[in-house]
């Protein structure tokens, strides 16, 4: 092949300059072709040809191969320790923010009854929100749709804390305004805040949904370059038995055996990986977070209807669909049953008692109603916010919201557990590699050079 | 000479390069957050062009304020008011809402108002004790329909009489005579109505108010609102430049923010009467009969309690009978 190609060059030179050999510039690639081509049919010059081209191999197959363990586990380690951390406490934005629309609500209508630590989660709620669109900011800063989502709550929540003042301050001194100023707070915080929150936490979500999906994707550069070395290997041995008549090669058997290593290495650490990560659902923790959310929005709107007192059409409707949402049409089917059937260990405790919770709740919720219906208002809202009030909606509410507490977290444990473990089954690859290919090419270098040395 | 040659040369790209350095745009100082001014929020339910009611032709009952003639109070058995008697309390209709009317103190959560203490007057005549009421809060498009299913006794609830509703229910004589006017800023430039044209103007959604606002020439910038108190808090908020509806609504708004005051005369009439279910007439001419007396004794105490000071003095209305 290569003696045609020279032939050619010679044919197309000698007709024009017959006198010089050949143009100038031709004359070192030919010549190296030459060189190659003249190596290749001398043995000494063949194996080292071999050589290089297996020591190259190997230096792109350490650096693929420790790449990739690296990337891999980097991510993984990521998802656990910055992504899903950033997702949860996005979501506990979007929950604070509809649980400061209930809270808000709640102590409105205690008024001076009002219990401080109601009065104190509402502020701590108002209080996650500058914090944690900062650090929504800083973890996407360039993403457009979550500026835009930032910027709504940002300039919101203010104006919304500012309205509940107001509405609380008239309230307190007898002025019916008050509940004016609470609605307007609550139709900002439904309409303009709560959406954002809940397009930010998308975001998040989907981010965390789609880091895990790349950390179990199959390293497929890796693997086939993996495959074509131990080829190129196994390839040399055989033509050095071939030439040689010797059966062993120790260096060679000794890099073959190193990526071997690798290689079952690296299938247990990813099978191990994609299992674990498999098994960890953000899907399964976003569930839960929005059955939570929407149980609060739920008793906001409770609150709400009694704080409109009469004109509250509006949020029995929303109630209504909410809880349906939530528990179905029947009380047991919904979000909440869906959540509980998928649910093992922990989860599933914490969800045991939230069925009969929702029921009281929802039958509370009847009676409240009822009693509201028949103009015996002052008795609808003792029901309504009194803790610990016989057939009162208050506590059942909060044992519902503290059984999805306790799932949501235990559930974002199972998460994280799982990442990590998916994390650890990488611990040490990366360097694992990087010792196994300096290995292989070193046994590269041992076995050949001993044959080239039988030329010297 | 060569010397100095050289100097020249190093002087002038000393130059070049002082020039050269300061080349590029101006950048004059910047920011990089966008500033907007704040968005005032609106409450829910807000119609920025609502639907103004036509106005009701439907005056075919004559003078609906004339109501039946009293006759005594006497309570003789078997009539509407021994059935109350016998149950031991009376069961009203009221608001909730409307500050001096009716309305829910909330440091005692007890209803009060102007409208709850004639149906304790009337309790007080009819069972001898104030306190016998059981109140039911209604909202406003429920006070016919409770009174046609007959779940109260009686809807004491800034109701004004008109023929249309005659036909659902009876009335009581006029025990109030409000009119719409408007509501403004203190220090404002508005005196009357007239002066509102083109101008924000708060009413409530599908009322008269909005069709007695809209035959202004200049008509005002109509923006209608479900609750009433959201008037208020627009006007507050100067999202609005007036709220206009029955001085009586307006004197509860008034009296709960100082920087505001009810001016102008009355442009419409809005005579409240007590509804009661249609068929009791015994009732009606007993409690024409407590309104009688209310008239000449509680009246301008409970007027001087509630409105006088926001509305300025005033003679109750002189009934009307047929």
């Amino acid at each position: 092949m290569a003696i045609t190609v020279q032939r050619a060059v010679e044919d197309v030179s000698s007709p024009t300059v017959p006198a010089s050999p050949v143009s100038p510039s031709r004359p070192p690639r030919v010549r190296r072709r030459n060189a190659l081509t003249r190596a290749w049919g001398w043995t000494p010059g063949r194996l080292a040809l071999i050589m290089a081209g297996l020591l190259g191999l190997m230096a792109v197959l350490g650096f693929v191969t420790v790449t990739t363990a690296n990337t891999k586990s980097d991510a993984t380690w990521e998802l656990a320790e910055q992504h899903e951390p950033t997702a949860a406490d996005v979501q506990r934005l979007y929950r604070a923010l509809s649980e400061a629309d209930a809270t808000a609500a709640s102590t409105f209508l205690a008024a001076q009854n009002a219990s401080i630590e109601l009065r104190k989660r509402y502020e701590d709620d108002i209080a996650v929100a500058g914090p944690t669109i900062g650090l929504a900011a800083v973890d996407r800063a360039g993403d457009p749709r979550v500026a835009r989502e930032i910027e709504v709550i940002g300039r919101q929540v203010p104006v919304y804390a500012g309205l509940v003042e107001a509405a609380r301050a008239n309230n307190l001194q007898g002025l019916p305004i008050g509940a004016a100023y609470l609605r307007e707070a609550s139709h900002l915080m439904r309409t303009e805040i709560l959406p954002a929150a809940e397009r930010l936490y998308d975001i998040q979500t989907e981010r965390v949904a789609q880091e895990r999906d790349d950390a179990m994707r199959f390293p497929y550069l890796a693997a086939g370059l993996l495959l074509i070395t131990l080829i190129a290997l196994v390839a040399t041995q055989i033509y050095l038995w071939r030439s040689f008549g010797r059966r062993l090669n120790v260096g060679m058997l000794i890099a073959t055996g190193a990526l071997v290593v690798g290689l079952i290495w690296s299938s247990v650490a990813f099978v191990l990986h994609a299992s674990n990560a498999q098994s960890a659902e953000p899907e399964r923790v976003a569930a839960l977070a929005q059955a939570r959310i929407t149980a609060l929005q739920a008793r906001a709107n409770e609150l709400l209807t009694l704080v409109a007192r009469g004109n509250g059409a509006q949020y029995e409707e929303q109630f209504d669909k909410l809880t349906t949402e939530l528990a179905g049409k029947d009380g047991s089917s919904g979000t909440l049953a869906t959540a509980r059937e998928g649910a093992e260990g922990e989860v599933a405790a914490a969800l045991a008692n939230t069925a009969g919770a929702t029921r009281s709740w929802l039958e509370g919720y009847r009676e409240v109603r009822e009693l509201d219906n028949n103009g015996r208002y002052d008795e609808a809202v003792e029901r309504a916010v009194t803790e610990g009030a016989t057939g009162s909606t208050a506590p059942a509410f909060a044992q519902l919201d503290a059984g999805l507490e306790r799932a949501l977290a235990a559930s974002r444990d199972q998460f994280v557990d799982d990442i990590v473990a998916a994390a650890r089954s990488l611990t040490l690859l990366t360097t694992g590699w990087a010792v196994l290919t300096v290995v292989a090419a070193g046994g590269v270098a041992y076995g050949l050079r001993q044959r080239l040395r039988e030329y010297r | 000479m060569m010397r100095s040659r050289i100097l020249s040369v190093l002087s002038a790209c000393l130059v070049a390069a002082t020039v050269a350095a300061g080349c590029g745009a101006d950048v004059a100082p910047g920011s990089m957050v966008p500033v907007r001014p704040a968005e005032r929020p609106l409450p829910g339910g807000v119609k920025l062009d609502p639907e103004v009611p036509k106005e009701n032709k439907d005056n075919d009952c004559g003078d609906p304020t004339a109501s039946l003639a009293p006759s005594g109070t006497s309570v003789p058995s078997g009539s509407t008011m021994d059935e109350i008697r016998k149950r031991g309390r009376l069961i009203a209709g009221v608001d909730q809402n409307t500050y001096l009317f009716g309305f829910r103190n909330p440091t005692t959560g007890e209803l009060e108002g102007f409208d709850i203490d004639i149906v304790r007057e009337i309790a007080e005549r009819l069972l001898g004790d104030r306190s016998k009421v059981q109140f039911k809060a209604l909202p406003a498009s429920q006070r016919i329909d409770a009174l046609k299913d007959g779940s109260v006794d009686l809807v004491a609830y800034t109701m004004t009489v008109t023929c249309e509703r005659r036909k659902d229910v009876e009335f009581s004589s006029v025990y109030f005579e409000s009119g719409q006017r408007i509501l403004v800023a203190k220090g404002s430039d508005y005196k009357k109505v007239s002066d509102l044209g083109n101008k924000p103007v708060c009413a409530p959604a599908e009322s008269t108010s909005l069709t007695n606002l809209a035959k202004e020439d200049p008509p005002p910038d109509l923006i209608a609102v479900d609750d009433l108190a959201d008037c208020l808090l627009l006007l507050q908020q100067r999202q609005v430049e007036a709220v206009s509806t029955d001085d009586s609504i307006l004197a509860g708004m008034a009296k709960q923010d100082p920087s505001v005051h009810v001016v102008g005369e009355q442009f419409s009439k809005e005579p409240y009467a007590i509804g009661i279910p249609k068929g009791n007439t015994d009732m009606v001419r007993y409690v024409n009969a407590v309104l009688d007396d209310i008239r000449n004794d509680e009246w301008d105490q409970l007027y001087g309690k509630w409105l006088e000071p926001v509305l300025g003095p005033a003679q109750p209305p002189a009934p009307k009978y047929r």
